[in-house]
């Protein structure tokens, strides 16, 4: 539940970063004024499409497996925590990778970038600790009534 | 005896609860609708972080520091080799350039740069107060890349009215004028996804900030502003005005022919990609 509000609230960020890139809006919002440098790099597209596209629709199947994930029916298997947690140790590696060249390639930093990173952070660190904290699901044979 | 207790965690825990779950949609619905309500308000905010203020201390720091920008790169047009050299400092997006530009342009280029009668050099000006002229100078300079300049030169001023200030005066008509400059550089031939990539890095932000510093050491205040030959011309000029001034300066290099006629102080470095006509 935790990692699907998180997930919510990174789309979000991410639907505000992608909705400047697509020109829905003019500007972003941006006291310390990097976030456009950021997001005009040529780092702010990967693989055809922007990297804040990219985040949306990570937070979104994110969200779609944490919801499917808290099913009573699904909510003690613990192939979503695996799931969830290498999905969102996919999001840290990318993240960080963002985050390296905010700081040492583009020398500016975009505030809305950090809150996703760190959100993605929060959805691994949850996710690690349920893969932890749940414990596996035993089917135990039937004992014969003495 | 099998467990029948499911495990308690953090997914889990609330799934078995339909109290829980109840808690688990409301707190969704408020992240949505705080969310929701959050864009819009960015949306609406005003754009002083990254283009008003920021426009504002960029053209102050470049004010202040002009001796340190690198030598002018003008954009050319007509012979070098022309016994006057005529030079413009514009902001794209000041509507008396604009006027300038589309009524009086034309003739100036027809029967003054095509004969060979002056050499003609354009220098971006942009004003802090206009915030989408830095754009429009890099969506330019973008377009001299590939080596039509003029081109999106006229584009840019045309179309004003699609990127540029409203009839207002103060505001502007889009915050975002990429897509009016993309739709520019596909009207004039340009590889748009070069240009995209130019564009979206200010690839050139450099050689406009050394253009613009060339008019600070010029004392440059008001655009336009011409040089003809040196001599400084405040304000859009008439086609009769522009042309006595280049007939003036024509006689006036005939009886001193040792003279060179390039008024520049520092050298400007026609870069090959520019597009004489």
């Amino acid at each position: 539940m935790t990692i699907a509000a998180l997930a919510l609230i990174g789309a979000f960020v991410a639907l505000y970063l992608t909705m400047y890139k697509m020109g829905a809006i003019g500007h972003l919002a941006c006291g310390l004024g990097g976030c456009e440098r950021v997001n005009t790099s040529k780092w702010a597209v990967f693989a055809g499409a922007p990297v804040a596209a990219w985040g949306l629709a990570f937070y979104i199947v994110t969200f779609a497996v944490a919801l499917v994930g808290t099913s009573p029916a699904l909510a003690h298997r613990r192939e979503i925590s695996y799931l969830l947690a290498a999905m969102s140790f996919v999001g840290v590696a990318f993240s960080a990778w963002l985050t390296y060249l905010e700081l040492y390639v583009i020398e500016a930093i975009c505030k809305y970038c950090v809150t996703s990173a760190v959100i993605v952070t929060a959805i691994f660190l949850v996710s690690v600790a349920d893969v932890i904290m749940r414990p596996s699901v035993q089917t135990q044979e039937p004992q014969p009534l003495e | 005896m099998a467990n029948n207790n499911p495990p308690r965690n953090a997914r889990s825990a609330a799934a078995t609860s339909s109290s829980g779950r109840g808690r688990f949609y409301a707190v969704l619905l408020a992240i949505v609708v705080v969310g929701a309500g959050a864009i819009f308000y960015l949306m609406k905010s005003p754009p002083a972080g990254d283009n008003g203020a920021q426009a504002q201390a960029a053209y102050a720091a470049l004010q202040r520091d002009y001796a340190k920008a690198g030598p002018p790169q003008p954009y050319v047009a007509g012979n070098p080799n022309a016994p006057v050299v005529i030079e413009e400092f514009a902001d794209f997006e000041c509507p008396v350039c604009g006027s300038f530009a589309t009524v009086t342009e034309p003739d100036v280029r027809k029967h003054i740069i095509e004969p060979g009668l002056a050499y003609y050099k354009y220098y971006d000006f942009p004003l802090p107060m206009h915030h989408n002229t830095q754009s429009a100078s890099n969506a330019a300079a973008c377009a001299d890349e590939q080596g039509k300049f003029w081109q999106m030169h006229d584009q840019i001023f045309a179309g004003q009215d699609q990127w540029g200030l409203n009839p207002d005066g103060a505001t502007q008509v889009t915050d975002n004028p990429k897509s009016v400059f993309m739709g520019f550089a596909k009207a004039v031939g340009l590889n748009t996804t070069q240009f995209e990539q130019c564009y979206d890095s200010k690839k050139f932000q450099s050689r406009v900030n050394a253009n613009a510093a060339e008019g600070f050491r010029r004392n440059v205040s008001q655009t336009p502003t011409f040089f003809v030959n040196g001599k400084m011309l405040l304000g859009s000029q008439p086609y009769d005005a522009l042309k006595k001034a280049v007939d003036d300066a024509t006689a006036a290099a005939a009886s001193a022919p040792a003279s060179k006629p390039a008024s520049t102080p520092a050298p400007t470095s026609a870069p090959a990609a520019s597009s004489p006509r």
